[in-house]
């Protein structure tokens, strides 16, 4: 599923590890894709979709490779879900009218959209990064994007019941974020993120960008391997554009 | 029209005059906004006066070079026709345009009304000629993804056209046979009750003439990114494509619901303007005018003469050196201005990205165009605009590493005609706000 600028995502994260002399390769998962395919990926991407294609791969995902995506995210194989997809690995995803639709049940979230005569959540964002991701090595703990959105995300379905395993990736500053109520944008579980920000998100985040890539050779090869640091002064510069 | 009518449009001429006078442009919107909130079927009102009908243009890209095509045939063959200023594709804009036109007693008098028509506008405005006696002729271009925040996803739009088309009899229409969504779309609303697979199937009813291209030399060797509804508009089926002319763009069938692209009413003519999506919009005028009754000589001399809209393919001379505007406004329409100053073969480029309101707040599409197809060795690239880090970023990302970033339009313009020599062109693609300061800029001769 592409669309909105999703292929930005996939190009980011193709150059920098190229630019490092990573070797990666892209495989674009469609339905027709057999799942020990998507088995073998070390990082997964999935991003937007208009709703008549929403539907069709919603369908196929949600019975075939929602299972195996869940258990490669909680093996640790990072995973980035923004938008549609974001909403889709949640608990589930009430619609105005109708029965809710049931989602992958991955991120411990659910997504409730208010009414067609509600407004939006729409224009450019600014979050701080909570501390999950403080890892990451970087100049800024600020991520920005654009966000476009009908339906609001809240996170941690029974917050009594258990332990929230799923938290939050960052602090609104300027924006909505999930659901222009809490203060809260995106979620965070094991190494895997999800997001309302387009933008696209990774090319002018580089940190996260680079968070994913660590994950991936980390999980690969079960050690902690160092990226090479890169001439991001492009990336920041657009990024800070938007503060 | 009624005395209360009159009244209301005459206010709103005497408005309108008053706003030329003061020179808050003559392409004003707000008197017919004013129109609209006092009476709001004024519009209804301000058509009947159109003595042979009305044409409307619809679809993502194209409506103002397909309109102005259809409004220079029409003006060869002696007809008094009024149109709507480009951009101005709103309700309020059309009756400004009617407004703008009519007497003082507030009465409209021309033969045809052209208008382009925005996607999300279309429902709205065909509500309102649905009592239109006069001919109702409808071109259908294409539905692309335009900027996500400003209008619904396509998906939304053919669903809203689709209703609203059902309403409508009587009406001529014209549509792109090589857009499967629109296709669709003018096939269910030409004979609503069989399926869109029958209607494909055998000839349909003269009322909806298609036109599209049967050139394979000009299919596309790899596929642009930019690409919307690749699925069966019918079934749900992934769409098989013969080859794809630009995006979604192509001869395309459903292995599963056997439905395919309809049969050719019109697929040649001479073209006046480069580019494969203004053979497009040149077919699509002329099918319009072929409806019309309008004579083949006519139509191929005013097409010979036709001058492309502002920031469409216009050209400029400054100091000796020849600037050309296209106007990009999305990934598909970027694509094709792209591939378009490639077949050129453009050397010099100035590349704009603004994200006002008209632009679009959302910049994500830049990531969907195929910057890719430049290279370091054969193009000198200059970036400007009020994003001009984001496009900086995705040229980067593009594998280009030596441009010109310069956030000052001005002087980015004043820099890339300063390493162009007098023999070449300087090519700006530029977003719709973008391209309307560089003409400010061009006009004004403000740069040197
Ligand atoms: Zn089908």
């Amino acid at each position: 599923m592409s669309t909105y600028g999703d292929r930005g995502n996939i190009i980011c994260l193709e150059k920098r590890c190229e630019w490092r002399g990573i070797e990666a390769r892209v495989t674009q998962v469609t339905l027709e894709t057999p799942v020990r395919e998507l088995k073998s990926c070390d990082l997964i991407f999935m991003g937007g979709a208009q709703d008549r294609q929403q539907k069709l791969a919603g369908d196929d995902f949600l019975h075939h490779k929602g299972p195996v995506v869940k258990a490669m995210v909680e093996q640790g194989v990072p995973a980035l879900f923004v938008c549609a997809a974001y909403q889709f690995v949640g608990h589930y995803y009430q619609p105005y009218q109708g029965d809710k639709i049931p989602g992958a049940g991955i991120f411990d979230l659910y997504t409730v959209h208010p009414g067609d005569q509600k407004k939006r959540l729409i224009g450019n964002v600014v979050a701080e990064l909570s501390c999950q991701l403080s890892a990451v090595s970087c100049q800024l703990k600020t991520i920005v994007g654009f966000e476009n959105h009908g339906g609001k995300t809240y996170l941690n379905e029974n917050p009594k019941s258990q332990i929230p395993m799923t938290k939050p990736l960052a602090k609104v500053i300027k924006g909505f974020g999930n659901n222009g109520e809490d203060g809260y944008e995106g979620a965070v579980y094991k190494n895997s993120i999800g997001s309302y920000f387009h933008g696209p998100l990774l090319p002018k985040n580089p940190h996260i960008a680079d968070w994913l890539i660590a994950k991936a050779l980390e999980m690969k090869y079960g050690k902690i391997i160092p990226l090479e640091n890169l001439d991001d002064s492009l990336e920041w510069q657009a990024h800070s554009q938007m503060l | 029209m009624s005395w209360f009518d009159s009244i209301i449009a005459t206010n709103a001429k005497t408005l309108s005059k008053i706003s030329t006078t003061l020179r808050l442009g003559a392409g004003a919107t707000w008197p017919g906004e004013i129109a609209l909130t006092v009476k709001p079927n004024i519009l209804s009102s301000l058509l009947s006066g159109l003595r042979k009908g009305i044409i409307i243009v619809a679809g993502t890209n194209g409506k103002t070079t397909t309109a102005r095509m259809i409004v220079t045939i029409l003006e060869a063959q002696g007809l008094r026709v009024i149109h709507n200023a480009s951009g101005a594709n709103l309700l309020n804009g059309i009756v400004s345009a009617l407004i703008n036109k009519a007497d003082w007693r507030g009465q409209v008098s021309a033969d045809w009304g052209v208008f382009e028509v925005d996607e999300n506008s279309l429902p709205q405005f065909i509500k309102s000629i649905k009592s239109i006696k006069s001919k109702v002729v409808l071109v259908l271009l294409n539905l692309f993804r335009d900027q996500l925040d400003r209008y619904g996803e396509v998906d939304v739009i053919s669903e809203k056209w689709q209703k609203s088309l059902e309403s409508l009899n009587n009406v001529k229409i014209i549509a792109n046979a090589d857009d499967p969504l629109i296709a669709y779309l003018a096939s269910s609303a030409s004979r609503p009750g069989p399926s869109f697979a029958q209607a494909t199937a055998g000839r349909l009813e003269a009322s909806t003439r298609f036109f599209g291209l049967d050139d394979p030399s000009q299919f596309q060797k790899k596929i642009e990114h930019a690409t919307d509804s690749t699925f069966c508009p019918t079934c749900g089926t992934r769409l098989l494509y013969e080859g794809y002319y630009y995006s979604h763009i192509g001869i395309w069938k459903c292995i599963k619901c056997k439905t395919k692209r309809p049969p050719l009413d019109v697929s040649e003519c001479d073209y006046p303007l480069p580019g494969l999506y203004n053979r497009y919009n040149t077919l699509a005028a002329v099918a319009a005018s072929q409806v019309l009754d309008i004579k083949q000589e006519t139509i191929s001399e005013a097409l010979a003469g036709f001058v492309p809209a502002f920031g469409r393919q216009e050209e400029f001379t400054i100091d000796g050196k020849k600037v050309k505007i296209f106007l990009s406004k999305n990934p598909t329409g970027f694509n094709q201005s792209l591939r378009t100053i490639l077949d050129l073969g453009a050397k010099h480029l100035l590349l704009v990205l603004n994200d006002r309101i008209p632009d679009g707040r959302d910049v994500s599409w830049i990531w969907d165009v195929d910057f890719e197809l430049l290279t370091q060795d054969e193009h000198v690239i200059t970036v400007s605009g009020d994003r001009v880090y984001d496009l900086a970023l995705r040229l980067k990302y593009a594998n280009l590493n030596q441009f010109f970033v310069e956030p000052n339009l001005h002087h980015a313009l004043k820099q890339s005609l300063d390493v162009s020599s007098k023999s070449e062109t300087l090519y700006i693609l530029a977003t719709y706000s973008a391209m309307l300061d560089v003409r400010k800029l061009l006009t004004g001769r403000k740069i040197l």
